[in-house]
């Protein structure tokens, strides 16, 4: 009997060790979704070279950025552009080209425009579908570059700073000026300058992606209400055995499903409430029981499975800005 | 006891004290040349594309020996803590970045660092004829010899990634 029993427990133990080991190597095989990466030069690097347009919105006047005039006519900017996306597609990160995504999306609008069904049907596409037609990325590399003269000398100051399109932090950064050269090309000191910051760099950004795969991705989170939703963000709910705020309730699961509970709510009224910094894990294990890569939108579709349930029953739509960002609007689909 | 006694217990007193600071330090002088963690490294200025550009210095008894030294110091600075800014410069991370890293992968390192090992790939180009003036300096028990060199980065961080020894940057994507 003891023979029996000893038997097992240790074929017991072989078993768990077994589906350990498979969840870990699941885990470990499964792949983070990867941001997106575009050099934009800054602001001030266009302005200060006259590639800018001046517009009057509600009676003040705005000078932004024209990226197109710029990639057409400077080309330091675009020396510039190539040698950070070669050395960052050598480090696994090919950047989206800012150049050509104008171009396509130029392209896009013509052929949204002109396709036709064959019953002559169009392309059905609401003003937020135009406005969501920009140039994006998930990470920003805002460059500022300035070609200095001292005396018979040429420096370059160099400013590349990593934006993360969703939270606005500063991610990453390397700035200085280079060493003055009488006899060395502009050209020469500014591929000198890329090449000088970008292991600094590219080490801040792996700082970035570590934290990310420890605490959880960094994201932003809102929930709107649509008018014709049945109650506002300060209706009582009874939810767990407690009679508790809705605003409260979204906490306490944002408290559940966050890394480590971390979420930081900002703001809030009967009609909004924003989360920052909330930490959203990487992977999550879907219904087939592989581990799958999650962002902001997949984190938020499971807020709103919460909310079509009792005692809420309620429709919600789920925004998408990116990976980083979604909003729960609620009431309607 | 008779002055002459005195006077011979006092020498020998003296000598004693005088062979064993030496004995301190010569004992601290073979710790320093040891030491995996004295690189002493100063930059020249921005490499050619993926390559790092310094003067590093090595400790040995010999001029030859602290050649090598210097060369597998350069190596190892790049690996493991880092090169500093200067002369244009950005300072350069630490290829393997987690802490310990030579601890942790000792045997790989072993070898690595073998004389003749794989280091010596990535050491480009350096001044290998003996070093003179300020690049050469007898210290007590040995020299202190300071090398140019261009050590070629990239290959080296894409290796020890292949490796597996350090994170690649796309690394869980």
């Amino acid at each position: 009997m003891l023979n029996i029993s000893e038997n097992l427990e240790s074929s017991m133990k072989k078993i768990i060790l077994s589906i350990a080991a498979i969840s870990l190597s699941l885990a470990a095989l499964a792949q983070a979704k990867k941001p997106t990466i575009m050099v934009v030069p800054s602001d001030v690097y266009c302005i200060s070279n006259s590639y800018s347009q001046q517009f009057v919105a509600n009676g003040v006047e705005q000078t932004l950025p024209d990226y197109k005039k710029m990639m057409q006519n400077d080309r330091n900017m675009r020396l510039a552009i190539t040698k950070l996306a070669a050395i960052m597609a050598d480090r696994g990160f090919p950047l989206k080209d800012l150049e050509q995504e104008l171009k396509n999306l130029e392209q896009e609008a013509a052929e949204v425009a002109a396709l036709q069904g064959k019953e002559g049907g169009e392309i059905v596409e609401s003003p937020i579908d135009k406005l969501k037609r920009t140039a994006k990325a998930d990470i920003i590399l805002d460059l500022d570059f300035n070609i200095q003269k001292r005396g018979p000398q040429n420096y370059v100051t160099f400013n590349l700073r990593g934006l993360d399109a969703y939270t606005a932090k500063q991610i990453a950064g390397a700035a200085g000026a280079g060493s003055p050269s009488t006899s060395a090309a502009p050209e020469l000191l500014l591929e000198e300058a890329v090449i000088s910051y970008i292991d600094e760099f590219n080490g801040r950004l792996q700082t970035f992606f570590d934290d990310m795969f420890k605490n959880g991705r960094e994201v932003k989170l809102q929930l709107k209400r649509f008018g014709s939703a049945a109650f506002d963000f300060e209706e009582e709910f009874d939810y767990n055995g407690e009679t508790m705020m809705f605003g409260d309730i979204i906490d306490a699961w944002l408290e559940k499903n966050c890394v480590q509970g971390r979420f930081n709510r900002v703001d809030g009224s009967s009609n909004m409430i924003k989360y920052e910094q909330v930490r959203i894990p990487m992977f999550k294990e879907s219904s087939s029981g592989r581990q799958t890569a999650i962002d902001a939108r997949i984190f938020a579709n499971d807020l709103r499975s919460l909310l079509r349930k009792p005692p809420f029953s309620v429709d919600c739509k789920v925004y998408q800005r990116g990976l980083g960002e979604a909003w729960v609007v609620v009431g309607e689909k | 006891m008779k002055p002459c006694m005195k006077r011979f217990l006092l020498i020998l007193l003296s000598t004693l004290v005088v062979a064993g600071a030496d004995a301190q330090s010569r004992k601290e002088r073979k710790i320093l040349f040891g030491s995996s963690y004295n690189y002493e490294v100063a930059v020249l200025g921005v490499g050619q594309d993926g390559t790092k550009v310094f003067k590093v210095w090595g400790y040995a008894k010999k001029v030859d020996d602290a050649i090598v030294q210097a060369k597998k110091n350069g190596v190892a600075a790049c690996i493991f803590r880092g090169i500093p800014g200067g002369n244009g410069a950005a300072p350069t991370p630490a290829i393997c970045r987690e802490p310990n890293a030579e601890e942790t992968h000792a045997d790989y390192f072993d070898a690595f660092f073998a004389t003749g090992g794989k280091y010596l790939k990535y050491v480009n180009l350096t001044t290998d004829a003996i070093p003179s003036g300020q690049d050469r300096l007898k210290v007590k028990g040995g020299y202190k010899v300071g090398v140019a060199m261009q050590i070629l980065y990239d290959n080296l961080r894409k290796d020890l990634e292949a490796d597996g020894i350090a994170r690649r940057l796309d690394a869980g994507f």
